[in-house]
């Protein structure tokens, strides 16, 4: 009898046990796909504030038109010089960020030893760690008054300095490779010395011309398009060296190691073999670095100028220009939602790009991720 | 001055009667940046005499309206006449607004100390604005692009610039910078040589040139006499005839202390 | 290739790793010391008679027995100055008109820069703006308007064709052989007696209000605000990323679902700022009406959406990061997985989730664009803890915004959002190192 009764309470306990266990999982999974519902409502309420835009003014003007004058009556919303600001600063801190940042996570995976590595970690972290309307306060009260006095003057300073190693060793390189072909060693010699020579004055008179052009150059105003993007460069910074990093990381120690027995020194190993290696997961970095960059509000609203033009000529970073981030921010005062005016709902439309855009960017990257570590594993 | 020691009266059987128990019966502001610094000393004064809470916020008067509207503020702070589509939205919400001039003021065009040009006409100010004119050398003043300084979109100061100058049919030309305030134009004219915005006439400093506008040079003076051609009222809207603490707030520009402290701040008193 | 080219080429590489490294500690250092240095000032600098009065009058701070024997020394000295103006107001009633003309308005200016100096003159009908009601708080400021008072600031038009150039010229020209020549060469030898400026540790800077929209007093009101607003978030979004968390390593099968559910927690890390800003606005704000308008309630719950990604990342590395074998163990001894999990698991990656939650804690308190439509005003005093869920509130990162690029006065107050930015650099790195030294902490008890 004792027997039996302990068999059927552990029978009520295993069954409760079992509902416990299946209504627990069940709450879990619930509270872990919030994060797929919060997405969703983000979808929604943006794209549904954001379509009776295009309902009220169709798609052509949006994209076309660089007319913005959305006070007026009636306004008009051409919002390409907008969208035109947004890719101009982000391409510009790409450029500045990327190669740095390939560079420094190449430094940090495969140069440095550990225990440098160690101090190199927090400066990153710290850098990334700094709130974007810090950087804003940085980028208009520092750094654009700066600009703005000393324009010419950091422009070439800025252009001698790094230009100048990279032509010292184009011109070793140059006169090396152009000589290359020559079999006798002390005619070659000779030969190599002229060259040297000869590209030295080239390169000795570009630097010289292009820094006088840049040093007469005169920034009338310090909130351009060349201020937010090297601000938004250090703001991309971090988000590239960390990603780029884990993707040389993961490249394995046999690949490397291969190409040194080959006799490959280990600028060659990594540039011939690591980098091409860990590309896809390189690529990945720079998507989120640019994404970071496209979609910081403070800086670009505070440090841009907000003029909402294509500027002249088409690739000129001193001149001014407005972001969408920044048009969302600032032209929301306005935006009277009470009448569903196509002023608010502008702005909408403007999120809804900015979302699509992140959402794409990020499903790209996490493609190429997962390619990558498919490769990698030798499937 | 009867009107004064009435709400002096008002102020004390207020301050007897009810004292700290209506503390919590704060007054929220919103709208223009121009009308901020009234506000903001109006609410610090209010707080400091009646114990009231009043929070001032300055989103742009378009944000004012929107939120007097919505019914998110006791005053909308504004630097133009409400919109007609603003009176009719708050009209089918159940909202009549309102409008009380708190004070006049003068939109003054300043330029940097350094340039040479001290006189414009309307003519010109236009031209400047709407892009017909880009260096100063057509105007009379010297070899210089110049950097042409507009408001957001939302601000009061630029609606009334844009009718009382350029010309509701005008577009401004696409170069110009934004800035959010008066104080944002201000301070980026005072640092850029080339420069010229539109602030309203409390802001103006040493730090820029305040010029003439078809030879009247703005002041108080010419402000108040309407001879001085770019000038508007600024507005306190409220919804329904105010009552309370939120009238006597509103009604303090015609108290001594009022137009002392409107005065004070560079503005133009209306009585 | 030459081997010397090859071993250059080699060597270049490797300095130009380490000089974008570099680069990077430069940018850093760039933005930091100027912002530290500046945000210093606001606490630290040579704080004159006229400060400490205003402090006594404001905030009931300061020893009064003091205060009354420098108010007595310092007017002592500014007597002559009063003295100066009123033989001058007289002698220019007598001047003739012409005369009187000229010199009014340079009078109009010397009278000002006095007024800013040391306060309402004699005469003045006293000021009701606090700003008005006293002379310069800050020695600083006071030497700068000392040159104002002695310069005149003069522009060089001869060149139309140029910008001018600015030049100075000595105010009491314009006053030689008049009652006030003697006013500007006493102010500048008397000064200091007049102002009495000593070092001073203003902490109230963190903990007292503002006066007069920032022109004097502190930032409590923001930090607070900051405070709530990161507190909130935080009291939303950890708990849900922890459980989060807790699903995806222990529970969810490698099916389609789970990378789903992974790919949203991505997306969600990549959305933009500001358009968490409009949602909260259009969600919370239009569509569940969490409140009226823009509450600490609204910011709060939009801020928590916005750092539950990192929690949850941080929160799954850390679960994931306590060793097999004491899972194993608490299992082998016959607890249930739930058990494990809470017994065992949990409490063993609790340092690491807690990193995670402080750097997102940090996160949400340097964020701007989506508190601007869900949670920030510009002006306002601070808030009790039971107006969360109704009012806005000022908070440090929109009141650098507000301050630097809206106030009608960003020039002159330029101490006070150097100082905000200081406080807030200053919450944010230090809820970042101490997460990290927590992290060092970690992995050397996992290493054993």
């Amino acid at each position: 009898m004792g027997g039996s009764s302990a068999f059927v309470v552990s029978a009520k306990k295993r069954r409760m046990q079992q509902i416990m266990k299946m209504t627990g999982e069940s709450l879990l999974f619930l509270v872990a796909s919030f994060v797929a519902v919060v997405v969703l409502f983000i979808f929604y309420f943006v794209a549904r504030d954001a379509i009776p835009f295009f309902q009220l003014r169709g798609f052509a003007e949006f994209f076309t038109s660089t007319n913005w004058y959305p006070a007026d009556e009636p306004g008009e919303f051409g919002a390409l010089a907008i969208i035109y600001g947004s890719g101009m600063v982000t391409l510009g801190s790409a450029l500045i960020a990327v190669p740095l940042g390939i560079a420094a996570a190449i430094c940090l995976s495969d140069v440095l030893p550990f225990n440098i590595r160690q101090y190199a970690k927090p400066v990153i972290e710290m850098l990334a760690a700094i709130p974007s309307v810090a950087y804003g306060f940085f980028a208009l009260v520092i750094f654009a008054p700066l600009l703005q006095n000393f324009g010419g003057t950091i422009l070439m300073w800025t252009w001698w300095v790094i230009a100048g190693p990279f032509l010292v060793l184009a011109v070793v390189v140059l006169g090396d490779m152009v000589t290359a072909g020559e079999p006798d060693e002390a005619k070659r010699d000779r030969k190599r010395l002229l060259m040297n020579g000869f590209f030295s004055v080239l390169a000795l008179g570009l630097l010289y011309w292009v820094g006088n052009t840049l040093n007469a150059i005169q920034i009338m105003s310090g909130t351009n398009a060349l201020n937010v993007s090297i601000i938004l460069s250090f703001m991309a910074l971090p988000t590239i060296v960390s990603v780029s990093e884990d993707a040389l990381q993961a490249v394995g120690r046999e690949l490397r190691e291969g190409s040194y027995a080959l006799g490959a020194t280990r600028a060659e190993t990594l540039v011939q073999t690591v980098l091409p290696a860990a590309s896809s997961g390189i690529l990945a970095a720079v998507i989120l670095g640019i994404m970071r960059a496209l979609g910081e509000t403070m800086v670009v609203w505070m440090a841009s100028g907000n003029s909402s033009q294509i500027p002249d000529p088409w690739f000129n970073y001193l001149d001014s220009i407005r972001t969408l981030t920044a048009t969302i921010a600032g032209d929301m005062g306005e935006a009277d939602q009470v009448t569903g005016s196509a002023r608010y709902h502008v702005l909408f439309a403007m999120g809804l790009l900015l979302l699509i855009f992140s959402f794409v960017s990020n499903f790209i990257s996490e493609r190429v991720v997962v390619r990558q570590r498919k490769i990698l594993s030798g499937q | 001055m009867k009107m004064f020691r009435k709400l002096l009266l008002a102020a004390a059987i207020f301050g007897f009667t009810a004292g700290p128990a209506h503390a919590g019966d704060a007054i929220v502001m919103d709208g223009s940046t121009t009308v901020g610094p009234i506000a903001k000393s109006f609410a610090a004064y209010f707080t400091k005499n009646y114990g009231v809470q009043v929070t001032v916020s300055e989103s742009g008067s378009g944000n004012g309206a929107k939120s007097l509207i919505n019914g998110a503020c006791d005053i909308a702070n504004m630097s133009r006449g409400m919109k007609d589509a603003e009176v009719a939205a708050a009209k089918s919400k159940g909202v009549d607004p309102v409008s009380h001039v708190v004070a006049l003021d003068g939109i003054a065009v300043v330029l940097h100390p350094s340039n040479f040009v001290s006189a414009l006409t309307v003519d010109q100010i236009r031209d400047i604005y709407t892009g017909k004119v880009t260096n100063w050398n057509k105007v009379g003043g010297p070899s210089a692009k110049i950097v042409v300084i507009q408001r957001e979109s939302n601000s009061g100061t630029q609606d009334s610039f844009r009718s009382l100058v350029v010309g509701k049919k005008n577009p401004i030309t696409k170069r110009a910078e934004t800035q959010a305030s008066n104080g944002a134009v201000k301070s980026r004219v005072a640092s850029t040589p080339a420069a010229i915005g539109f602030i309203g006439l409390g802001f103006v400093d040493n730090s820029v040139k305040a010029i003439s506008v078809n030879g009247v040079k703005p002041s108080i003076d010419t402000v108040k006499d309407g001879s001085y051609p770019v000038a508007r009222p600024l507005f306190m809207v409220t919804n329904g005839q105010p009552t309370g603490n939120v009238k006597k707030l509103i009604e303090l520009n015609r108290t001594a202390d009022g137009k002392q402290m409107i005065s004070e701040l560079g503005y133009v008193n209306k009585y | 290739m030459n081997i010397g080219t090859r071993k250059l080429l080699d060597r270049s590489f490797t300095a130009v790793g380490f000089t974008s490294i570099m680069l990077m500690a430069l940018a850093l250092l760039a933005v930091l010391v100027p912002i530290i240095t500046g945000g210093i000032k606001a606490l630290y600098f040579q704080g004159t008679v006229e400060h400490r009065t205003l402090l006594f009058n404001e905030f009931q701070r300061g020893d009064e027995a003091k205060l009354a024997v420098d108010a007595e020394r310092s007017e002592a000295a500014r007597k002559p100055v009063y003295e100066y103006l009123a033989a001058f107001d007289t002698e220019l009633e007598s001047l003739p008109f012409e005369r009187k003309r000229a010199l009014e308005s340079e009078y109009h200016h010397v009278r000002d820069t006095l007024h800013e100096l040391l306060g309402p003159l004699p005469g003045d009908t006293p000021p009701l703006l606090l700003r008005f009601q006293y002379g310069v708080t800050r020695w600083e400021k006071a030497e700068e308007e000392l040159h104002n008072l002695l310069y005149m600031t003069k522009w060089d038009y001869s060149d139309p064709t140029k910008m001018a150039t600015q030049y100075f010229a000595p105010r009491v020209d314009e006053f030689t052989g008049t009652s006030l020549e003697g006013l500007f060469g006493y102010v500048e030898e008397h000064l200091e007696e007049m102002l009495l400026p000593q070092p001073e540790f203003y902490w109230g800077f963190i903990t007292d209000r503002s006066l007069d929209a920032h022109i004097f007093g502190g930032v409590w009101a923001e930090i607070q605000g900051t405070f709530y607003l990161a507190i909130g978030a935080m009291l939303f979004a950890f708990p849900l990323g922890v459980i989060a968390a807790i699903y995806f390593t222990e529970y969810a099968k490698d099916n389609y679902l789970t990378s789903m559910l992974r790919s949203a927690n991505s997306t969600l890390a990549g959305v933009p700022s500001i358009v968490f800003g409009l949602f909260g606005l259009a969600f919370f704000i239009n569509t569940m009406k969490v409140s009226e308008s823009k509450s600490v309630l609204a910011g709060s719950l939009t801020l928590a959406i916005m750092i539950l990604p990192t929690i949850i990342r941080a929160a799954e590395e850390a679960i994931l990061s306590v060793p097999k074998t004491y899972r194993e163990a608490s299992l082998g001894l016959g607890a249930t997985k739930w058990r494990t999990i809470m017994t065992v698991i949990l409490p063993a990656a609790l340092p690491g989730i807690i990193t995670g939650g402080i750097i997102s804690l940090g996160r949400a308190a340097g964020e701007t664009a989506p508190i601007i439509f869900t949670a920030a005003v510009s002006v306002g005093a601070t808030i009790g803890i039971a107006d969360v869920f109704t009012e806005p509130t000022p908070a440090l990162s929109w009141n650098i915004y507000n301050l630097a690029s809206e106030h009608e006065a960003a020039n002159e107050i330029r101490h006070v959002q150097y100082g905000m930015v200081m406080a807030l650099i200053s919450i944010v790195l230090l809820l970042n190192i101490s997460a990290i030294l927590l992290r060092a902490r970690i992995s050397q008890k996992l290493k054993g």
